[in-house]
């Protein structure tokens, strides 16, 4: 029998991925992918509680306004990602630094 | 039974493939294993009964957002930026230099720990309370009445949100062609000055 526990290590799995991926990476559209795993992972943990603890479907309900807003968060940012590609001629997340002080290199 | 057979093949599919995207240095090639992770969650959807949800994460991501991913990096080169000073790490494919993989790899093992060691108690007080039911009720027409009864403010408002994030994404992606002042390169003047000074 499946337990919860299952879902659980499932989505740890999922999120650590998501994280690694977020901090080692330094393409935008790399970094995005991994907050796509990220939020998989929260998606994963609601339908699971909402299938093991609870009775009612809210966690279902919360699966799709999660897989709504990913939708839009990946819209919008890779519309800024292509923008700054066009700007910048390049991806890398050290590029993105206009609004820094000027660094003496 | 066979809903043990579908887990324990989607969650074979989601950790291999989770394991291939943070290992390989293609980034087209971790986007279609992102591919694979986004349709083993909806393999895991389908053992928990989410029949529409586990069919929304289908159209949703695979259809749409892993489509705009690839777009994306088609557009914008997909290169990897590896740093060309790391001797053993660079065996390791992440795309990093080995400050970012340490940090990556430490903070993520940190959150890691942090997560079982906090909810460690919630893990074995929830084993008791475990409702196994082994029927799968659609749940279709009971989400189409929760999403115009209790949930319509959100609803609504993830409407006016998805409107919103269309509209502005279109704005922000169009070429422009004036291109505002602080961004053009303007070491041309400064240059021709200084040689004339010369």
């Amino acid at each position: 029998m499946i337990t919860l526990k299952a879902y659980l290590f499932i989505s740890l799995v999922l999120f650590v991925t998501g994280l690694v991926i977020m901090l080692s990476r330094k393409n935008i559209v790399a970094i995005l992918l991994g907050i796509e795993l990220i939020l998989n992972a929260a998606a994963l943990n609601f339908v699971a509680y909402s299938k093991y603890t609870a009775a009612n479907l809210d966690g279902h309900i919360f699966a799709l306004f999660i897989i709504v807003i990913a939708a839009a968060e990946a819209a919008v940012g890779l519309a800024i990602v292509i923008r700054f590609f066009q700007v910048k001629e390049s991806v890398h997340i050290d590029e993105a630094s206009d609004l820094r002080e000027e660094l003496t290199r | 039974m066979f809903s043990d057979i579908l887990f324990l093949s989607a969650s074979t599919l989601i950790i291999a493939s989770c394991v291939l995207m943070m290992w390989t240095k293609n980034l087209m090639h971790s986007c279609i294993y992102l591919l694979g992770v986004l349709i083993g969650v909806a393999g895991l959807y389908l053992t928990l009964g989410a029949d529409f949800v586990a069919a929304t994460q289908v159209m949703v991501y695979v259809g749409g957002v892993v489509i705009l991913m690839l777009f994306a990096i088609m557009l914008t080169g997909g290169k990897d930026y590896q740093s060309k000073t790391q001797k053993i790490l660079g065996l390791l494919p992440l795309m990093g230099s080995k400050y970012t993989f340490m940090w990556g790899t430490a903070t993520a093992m940190v959150f890691g720990f942090c997560q079982i060691y906090f909810f460690r108690h919630l893990f074995t007080a929830l084993e008791v309370q475990e409702t196994t039911s082994n029927q799968y009720a659609p749940t279709v027409e009971k989400l189409g009445e929760l999403l115009i009864t209790d949930h319509v403010v959100a609803f609504e408002i993830s409407s006016v949100l998805l409107l919103g994030a269309l509209v502005g994404a279109a704005i922000i992606a169009r070429p422009r062609k004036d291109r505002p002042a602080f961004l053009e390169p303007v070491d041309h003047h400064h240059d021709e000055h200084g040689e004339d000074h010369h």
